[in-house]
């Protein structure tokens, strides 16, 4: 079966906070203004209007600089809130298109709407109809790039700012950066870009142009993932699809706890959870990550990354349980006590030891526990030194 | 100390010693080389305590004594230097050495021979000797599988077994094992079971090119193992501890055996390790038995984020199909260590071990560890 043409929306909105500014006082709409600290501070332009831009005045730019370039120019202090409220506004917009929003800051998402078309019509559609519902509800501008990947996607939002909408039909990814400076690309930053112009790499097209090898001998595996993507190539995914990165369990106390068997055996009971839910996600994790919080809500995480990845509670277990007696202090009581799997893989696997036989009896033992937990709930079955912890938690 | 030598051998003897000096070491005489005048030769040793390298380099020797210098400062200059000869002499008051080839001179400063610790060798009478060619085919197979991290310190070493009949080397880390057997020109009268740290073995592979034999001591307390070499010797200390009884680990009994075409196989794994880097290096082996003993390998590897690869071989095939994931790193290791045209894989079931042996060859034997695959 052929995969579905792949279509992705990159959304920015312009100037986001000025924007707002400029919608909270109509005033101020068309006039030279930035979002940022206050002039005479070490602050810097947080958002420029688009009137500002014309002045040359940029984002990051301190704001002592932004003034000698427009003496005229309106400076505002940050309003979070309102900020928040809209950006929320529009990624509730968002989702009503696609739950695949991969949300990267307040003021920018990518959109997969692979297979939307049936609902939404073509991507050039689904794209003014962002941009309608956008300006209508929210009352604020965007610019959007659509594309077969996100990198492409990205680019060509960019390049159509402000209120623009730039379509890259598929196979047209290379042709289209081609001409472009190789600084529009992701991951080239002034060294980069000054080393590849130092090669004659003016653009991207020039960059597509080299041969892989070269590219990989003079920058390593980053000369490769540059060649990639100066042909316009991406496979990233949006994130919103994937699945999640951690899953961790915490146990507020309703009174602190400094009694290192009490805490000893919330840890175990956690580690249980934790590794029955990775083995019904078919997942195994990297890492175990501990959370102490203090009656002060100091709170510290440490974390250890595993020499193989793991499902067994027993290993999560024994890592957590080091983690603890390293960080924790006899006598210290803790407010809560939090336990933490990273690194997941979906569908992976773990290394068997040749000299342990456990491990395979382990596994055994786990799955027939599983089975149990399934069939008559998680209260089913429990190891002994747990006994009465779940029965307790109803007290 | 007054000698001279050409610029290529001392440049070669000093490549031969460099990989023992100690690189981190509290001692400072340790990151030197040491140099003596030894008859009409002059010989250069290294050592950072656990392995030693002796090398002779032919001199003109006009003036007996010996001298420390840094390693580093040493082999850099010397191989800076053109193809010519070389005169050294020790400027004794001062301990440093004085380095003249053709308009080039350099004067190193020394720390003094005495404090260079001494290697004693040992008596001759239980020696076993061995081709170079076949010892460094047996160390390249079992090497690579000794543990590198320090955890349990036996498996960084390489258990070696001499007895009348021959050597037999074995090597594991936590999830594989090699074991590879072979007579040898010359064996012991006796049985003779040591742990030679796998540094050793593979510096003495390196070292060992050019000599057409290599003669093994160990010495009486068994601490030590010397390797003699026509103008090299390497000295190594012995790991101490007991190595795991590795002869109960290897399977007797299989329920799948299939045999492939070793460079296919290759093929078709280093394609699988492509997908499989993103995903703990996880490759599926799904092996079908056909009527007549034919059958087909299925060789995949899936990454979550990047795709899939999925190749398809004609093997022949015993037993039962199964479906078998291993670390596809661990798989190459060993195939690319095997010389025959084809290879077979014994195993039970998923969650014991994978058998590799070499069809048509006795004398070695690959066992790894499957990886658990959640589903």
């Amino acid at each position: 079966m052929a995969e579905p043409q792949r279509w992705i929306i990159h959304v920015d909105l312009d100037a986001f906070f000025a924007s707002v500014e400029e919608l909270l006082n109509p005033e101020l709409r068309g006039k030279p203004l930035v979002v940022g600290g206050a002039p005479g501070s070490r602050g810097v332009v947080a958002s420029a209007s688009y009137a500002a831009r014309a002045y040359g005045i940029r984002s990051a730019m301190p704001v002592a600089q932004a003034l000698r370039l427009c003496p005229d120019l309106i400076v505002l202090p940050h309003h979070f809130e309102e900020y928040a409220k809209r950006s929320a506004a529009v990624m509730a917009i968002l989702h009503e298109i696609t739950p695949a929003v991969e949300q990267i800051s307040i003021d920018e998402a990518f959109l997969d709407v692979t297979g939307c078309e049936r609902l939404w019509g073509p991507p050039v559609e689904i794209g003014r109809l962002i941009q309608r519902r956008v300006r209508d509800e929210v009352s604020l501008p965007v610019s959007l790039g659509i594309a077969s990947n996100k990198l492409v996607a990205k680019i060509a939002c960019d390049l159509g700012k402000p209120q623009g909408l730039v379509f890259v039909p598929t196979g047209t990814e290379a042709s289209f950066l081609a001409p472009l400076p190789i600084e529009r690309l992701w991951g080239v930053g002034k060294v980069t870009g000054a080393r590849l112009r130092r090669l004659g790499i003016q653009t991207i097209g020039d960059l597509a142009a080299w041969d892989v090898e070269s590219l990989e001998r003079m920058l390593g595996k980053a000369g490769r993932a540059l060649h990639t993507a100066a042909l316009g190539q991406d496979a990233s995914p949006i994130a919103g699809h994937r699945e999640r990165h951690s899953i961790s369990q915490e146990r507020t106390f309703a009174q602190d706890l400094g009694d290192p068997e009490a805490l000893g055996r919330t840890l175990l009971g956690m580690s249980e959870d934790l590794a029955a839910r990775l083995r019904e996600r078919h997942m195994v994790a990297q890492e175990v990550r501990i959370k102490l919080r203090y009656p002060d809500f100091r709170t510290i995480t440490r974390q250890v990354k595993l020499p193989q990845p793991t499902d067994q509670a027993q290993v999560i277990h024994a890592h957590a349980a080091a983690l603890f007696q390293k960080h924790w202090r006899p006598g210290e009581r803790l407010r809560l006590l939090g336990l933490a799997v990273g690194g997941l893989l979906e569908g992976g696997g773990y290394q068997l030891d040749l000299f342990a036989d456990v491990d395979k009896r382990r596994i055994r033992l786990n799955r027939a526990l599983d089975e149990i937990r399934r069939r008559f709930g998680p209260e089913a079955i429990t190891r002994a030194s747990l006994a009465g912890r779940r029965g307790r938690r109803g007290d | 100390m007054k000698l001279s030598c050409l610029q290529e051998n001392l440049a070669k003897g000093l490549s031969i010693v460099g990989r023992a000096v100690a690189t981190r070491s509290t001692l400072p005489v340790l990151s030197n080389i040491l140099l003596a005048t030894d008859e009409s030769r002059l010989k250069l040793s290294a050592t950072n305590l656990e392995i030693s390298v002796n090398c002779w380099v032919g001199a003109n020797v006009t003036e007996e004594g010996a001298i420390t210098v840094p390693a580093r400062l040493l082999t850099d200059f010397v191989n800076s230097l053109p193809p010519e000869r070389i005169d050294l002499s020790l400027i004794a008051r001062t301990q440093t050495l004085n380095l003249r080839c053709g308009r080039y001179e350099a004067n190193i400063k020394g720390i003094d021979a005495q404090e260079f610790p001494i290697i004693l060798v040992p008596e001759e009478d239980k020696a076993s000797q061995f081709a170079t060619a076949d010892l460094a085919k047996m160390i390249d197979r079992v090497v690579f599988a000794a543990a590198t991290d320090e955890s349990r310190p036996v498996l960084t070493g390489v258990h070696t077994e001499l007895t009348p009949q021959g050597v037999t080397f074995a090597a594991a880390d936590s999830y594989r094992l090699s074991v590879v057997s072979s007579p040898i020109p010359k064996a012991p009268a006796e049985r003779i079971s040591i742990i030679i740290p796998a540094r050793a073995l593979q510096e003495l592979r390196r070292i060992s090119g050019e000599a057409e034999s290599v003669t093994m001591l160990v010495s009486s307390a068994r601490n030590q193992v010397f390797f003699r070499m026509p103008e090299v010797e390497l000295i190594s200390q012995l790991v101490e501890g007991t190595f795991p009884d590795y002869r109960q680990i290897i399977p007797t009994t299989y329920n799948t055996r299939m045999v492939a075409t070793t460079a296919d196989l290759l093929q078709a794994l280093r394609m699988a390790a492509i997908f499989a880097r993103d995903a703990a290096n996880i490759v599926r082996l799904q092996i079908l038995p056909n009527e007549g003993g034919m059958g087909r390998l299925i060789v995949s590897a899936t990454s979550a984020e990047h795709g899939d690869n999925v190749s398809e071989l004609d093997v022949t095939v015993e037993g039962q199909p199964i479906e078998i994931a291993f670390n596809v790193r661990y798989l190459l290791d060993a195939l690319e260590v095997i010389d025959t045209a084809q290879v077979a894989l014994e195993t039970r079931d998923p969650t014991s071990p994978g058998v590799i042996k070499p069809v048509g060859g006795q004398d070695f034997v690959h066992i790894i560890m499957p990886m658990h695959i959640a589903r």
